[in-house]
């Protein structure tokens, strides 16, 4: 039986049996698509082979690595991406779009093209690389600080435009108000501004962190060792072949969708009001 | 002693610019501030508040000279379209947010009780609601509860009904007007319908293009216009060009396209070739019957052919041929009565105050 929509906003006869049979035909397929692989790697593992693959510790210490570089990564968007969203927000300046276009550049990058150029700017004789470790005994390869500027580089976006479009969204006549209120600057955006814009930020936070703990290409090219999940399970792929990995694999995948799902409740959890409704 | 007082105040902003504005506002009274989209009223009471730093002139709140303090400092109360409350945070929490800014600049020196204040605005069963599903009369008294909370020495109000159908506007207009009264603090507002004028003013401010071009009580300049611009801002719907045929000061003559009319009031210089022009409310011309009209009713009796009805509601606007374009407003029950359809003939009676001259 095709599920009818319970509601339909659209002209009417785009909502006729048919073209929701069709409808539910190609939804069925990408549904499909997306869950196939994924339940796959599942139904070929038993709870044993995962504990197993789990008290693994070069395994272990693969997927904390990748859990920290993540919200490293985060945390680290949240520095420095969400004020330069508010400021893209809120500022008119000429080459605003110029400025927009270059945060949107990462996601256009292949990411072993961004590894390769991170490790040429952060690697040993980069122009940061080299001057960090000689004068503030910061390395970039082969460290925890490496992982996290890989995968900052091709997840920044996200946090910045899910951020700014968030901002825009909250009236500046609100904060207007507030300050005619008595409250400073500081505590407007503390107060108003943010709390407004929390559920953008918030998933913004949750796409860059999704993105930096699935990152493989960038990563594996600036720092090979110490590896993160994706290096581990690739190399392996590598070694011992698809089943051994897959493991591995399944192992990961149940931690990021964990984490994720996490994530998304505490950045929709929040009620609009406390103690709101009549 | 006066409330506001704005001297040479200059600016540019964007588009919008304030070009030497000076007024000032005495205690306890109500501004409305008229002009059209773009006019600067906006930016001007942004900048009273703080927003906007002028490149010249000088605010003075009371007593105190405001121009380089920051907005949370100048002690106003600002009302925004759609009053602006914080969507996340309840009725009681968005009063008591004004109420703790004051705390914060004064040292505790006064706590305002929230709950009494919510009651005194007739709200204190929506304390803990959301402001997103208050109806518009409850979210106007939020607001002005939470400006109240505040302590301000002036109230800002930024079209606060722009939003609103017309229904909805005029309950609360007279709303305001009574809190306004009942809190007797000077307020500013401003709007870009005349409708709002009476109801709530008793100073009435036009501006146009970042310039005031006319200010005073609401009654003299609610009727008599300085120029043909504030006619239009005030809503005056006939402007006609003539020529000052003669006449002295008490009772002027006016031809407009070889018909004369006959003026009462001051003087206006015309333009060098002797222009000038009429301007005239058309619920300010009567029309009747053009056999049976009263004798003397008014000085000014025109015969003329109506060209178009334009029915709006519980009121009717005609438009005549006398010569010249004339248009009047009538009670639409009486459109039968007078036989009134396009062709017909109809005499439109004038009083010679109700006439207005202006410099072209």
């Amino acid at each position: 039986m095709i599920a009818v929509p319970r509601t339909w906003r659209g002209p009417e006869s785009i909502g006729s049996p048919l073209v929701v049979l069709a409808a539910w035909l190609c939804g069925g397929m990408l549904l499909t698509f997306i869950l196939l692989p994924l339940l796959q790697l599942f139904a070929v593992q038993t709870a044993g082979t995962l504990l197993q693959v789990a008290r693994e510790s070069d395994v272990r210490d693969a997927l904390t690595l990748s859990i920290a570089g993540a919200v490293l990564t985060a945390l680290v968007a949240a520095l420095f991406g969400v004020p330069f969203a508010y400021f893209l927000a809120r500022a008119e300046f000429v080459g605003k779009s110029a400025v927009a276009a270059v945060v949107d550049v990462p996601l256009t990058v292949p990411h072993t093209v961004a590894g390769i150029a991170l490790l040429m700017v952060f690697g040993r004789h980069g122009v940061i690389g080299g001057p960090a470790e000689d004068f503030l005994g910061v390395r970039f390869w082969g460290t925890l600080a490496g992982i996290v500027v890989a995968m900052l580089f091709v997840s920044l976006p996200y946090t910045v435009n899910a951020a700014r479009i968030a901002f825009e969204g909250v009236d500046p006549r609100l904060e207007m108000v507030a300050r005619t209120l008595g409250m400073g600057p500081w505590r407007v955006l503390a107060r108003i501004t943010v709390p407004l814009a929390w559920r953008g930020i918030a998933t913004g936070l949750t796409l860059t962190f999704a993105r930096a703990i699935s990152e493989f290409g960038a990563v594996v090219i600036l720092v090979y060792y110490p590896m993160t999940a994706p290096v581990k399970i690739y190399e392996m792929f590598l070694r011992y072949g698809v089943e051994e990995a897959s493991a591995a694999a399944a192992l990961l995948l149940v931690v990021s969708l964990v984490l994720f799902i996490l994530f998304r409740h505490v950045a929709y959890g929040r009620r609009p009001v406390a103690g709101g409704g009549r | 002693m006066t409330a506001l007082a704005v001297a040479g105040l200059s600016l540019r902003l964007g588009a919008f610019t304030l070009e030497d504005v000076s007024f000032t506002l005495p205690a306890n009274d109500v501004m409305v501030v008229l002009g059209s989209n773009g006019a600067g009223k906006s930016v001007l009471l942004e900048t009273i508040a703080g927003f906007h730093r002028p490149a010249r002139g000088r605010i003075s709140i009371g007593d105190r000279e405001v121009t380089a303090l920051p907005p949370e400092q100048r002690r106003v109360g600002f009302v925004v379209q759609n009053f602006g409350l914080f969507p996340h945070l309840s009725v009681a929490q968005n009063v008591a947010l004004g109420a703790r800014g004051l705390r914060r600049s004064r040292a505790g020196s006064d706590r305002v009780d929230v709950a009494a204040l919510l009651a005194r605005f007739g709200i204190g069963h929506l304390a803990g609601a959301s402001p997103m599903v208050l109806s518009p009369g409850e979210k106007q008294r939020a607001a002005l509860a939470r400006a109240e909370a505040s302590h301000p020495d002036l109230f800002l109000l930024d079209e606060p009904f722009a939003a609103l159908d017309a229904a909805a506007r005029g309950q609360l207009r007279f709303e305001l007007a009574r809190f306004l009264r009942e809190l007797r603090l000077p307020a500013l507002f401003v709007t870009h319908d005349y409708v709002d004028v009476a109801a709530l003013g008793n100073h009435l401010t036009l501006m146009h293009a970042g310039r005031i071009i006319q200010s005073g009580a609401v009654d003299d300049v609610f009727h008599r216009p300085v120029s043909r611009i504030a006619a239009d801002i005030l809503g005056f719907e006939n402007q006609l060009a003539g020529r000052i045929e003669g006449g002295e000061a008490p009772l002027v003559r006016v031809s407009i396209a070889g018909t004369v009319l006959r003026v009462a009031g001051v003087a206006v210089t015309p333009s060098a070739t002797g222009e000038i022009y009429v301007v005239l409310r058309a619920e300010n011309v009567r029309l009747t019957h053009p056999i049976d009209a009263p004798a003397g009713a008014a000085e000014n009796r025109l015969i003329g052919t109506v060209v178009a009805l334009e029915p709006q509601g519980a009121l009717t606007k005609v438009t005549l041929d006398c010569g010249f374009r004339l248009i009047a407003s009538l009670m639409s029950r009486d459109v039968p009565a007078l036989g009134l359809a396009p062709g017909a003939a109809v005499m439109a009676l004038i009083a010679a105050s109700d006439i207005h001259l202006v410099r072209p």
